[in-house]
């Protein structure tokens, strides 16, 4: 992990999120940050050794990052507990359908090129 | 008492307990040759709500304690610009088949919940909260304030969304005989959010460029998508 590596991820999500500040999209500044990070790589052609180690990095922690907000499912609160079956059953059944739904659609729109 | 109670809400403790359970689970998820419902993000969830609710700690508190590492999310967000460059090769090669996939999957990932949530007989403001379900944590927030949902119930069920998804992935992919990491990383991504797309690395580099782009666009076009559907329908 090296910090000029961190330091231009760092100044892309500042930069993201000043845009977002200044235009009041409604799209989170980490994502226009991500956006800019890809077009400056476009521009110059590819990144730093020191930045493809530290987003390596940070992109293999991305599971470690993601256990906080995951543990906030168990504590909905009381008064949400009538609403469970519903809550849960759209999650199952809609994430399967959705994956088989784009699975099935890029195999067949991908047809013969794969 | 209140020395040490002071010390269990501390960032000292939160960041302890969450590192010590990441390295708990991804332990037990190597060892059980990476079953999908030992994924660390699960393992670790369960670990740390088991401890919070063991030493009677508060949800809001912790996570507010826990800010450091949640500050993170945004750096690690940016860097998945750089997968994403090096397939551009690939993305463009397949750029309709993306274009259209998109379009279609995201507006059934939003509907098909809000239609099983219905059907099951779910209240207005939880067929609200679940629109965005399939959008990354951040841009689902945004989108259910704008429509009426609640911030938190949506934030459950984007997780619990990226969880389902890493679980069934692969049985699904192997029922529709499906081994091309670019349609498994950019349904994954489009489904199941940065939860799939941190499991998507997992399978290849290549899996992990399509699901962060995915994710992305995803993400960007459901911000535009929903809320517009929604005040059209109503």
């Amino acid at each position: 992990m090296k910090l000029s590596g961190l330091l231009i991820l760092l100044c892309f999500h500042l930069a993201g999120e000043m845009v977002v500040t200044l235009s009041g999209l409604p799209i989170p500044g980490a994502v226009v940050g991500l956006l800019l990070l890809f077009t400056a790589l476009l521009i110059r052609g590819g990144a730093t050794r020191s930045l493809e180690q530290t987003g390596g990095t940070m992109i293999g922690l991305l599971p470690l990052l993601l256990i906080v907000p995951s543990a906030g499912v168990f504590f909905l609160g009381e008064h949400f507990s009538g609403q469970w079956p519903a809550f849960a059953g759209a999650i199952v059944a809609g994430t399967l359908l959705t994956l088989l739904f784009s699975a099935l659609l890029m195999k067949f729109l991908a047809g013969g090129k794969q | 008492m209140t020395g040490l109670s002071a010390l269990l809400h501390s960032p000292l403790f939160a960041i302890t307990l969450v590192l010590g359970a990441y390295q708990l689970s991804l332990m037990l998820y190597r060892k059980s040759g990476q079953q999908p419902f030992l994924h660390p993000t699960i393992g670790g969830a369960v670990m740390v709500a088991g401890v919070l609710i063991l030493l009677d700690i508060d949800y809001t508190a912790f996570n507010t304690s826990a800010g450091w590492l949640n500050f993170w999310l945004g750096p690690a967000t940016v860097a998945l610009a750089i997968p994403l460059y090096k397939q551009l090769h690939l993305i463009r090669e397949m750029a309709a088949a993306l274009a259209i996939t998109l379009v279609t999957g995201a507006a059934f990932a939003c509907l098909s919940a809000i239609v099983v949530a219905h059907l099951l007989g779910g209240s207005e403001t939880t067929l609200l909260s679940l629109a965005a379900k399939s959008v990354t944590t951040p841009i689902a927030i945004g989108i259910s304030d704008s429509i009426g949902g609640v911030a938190t119930i949506t934030a459950s069920a984007v997780i619990l969304t990226g969880i389902v998804g890493i679980v069934a992935v692969n049985p699904l992919m192997r029922l529709c005989r499906i081994n091309d990491d670019r349609i498994w990383g950019f349904s994954l991504g489009l489904a199941a959010h940065a939860i799939g797309t941190a499991r998507a690395f997992e399978r290849s580099p290549v899996a992990g460029a399509f699901s962060s782009l995915a994710l992305c666009l995803t993400g960007t076009y459901s911000a535009v998508f929903i809320p517009l559907a929604l005040y059209w329908l109503r």
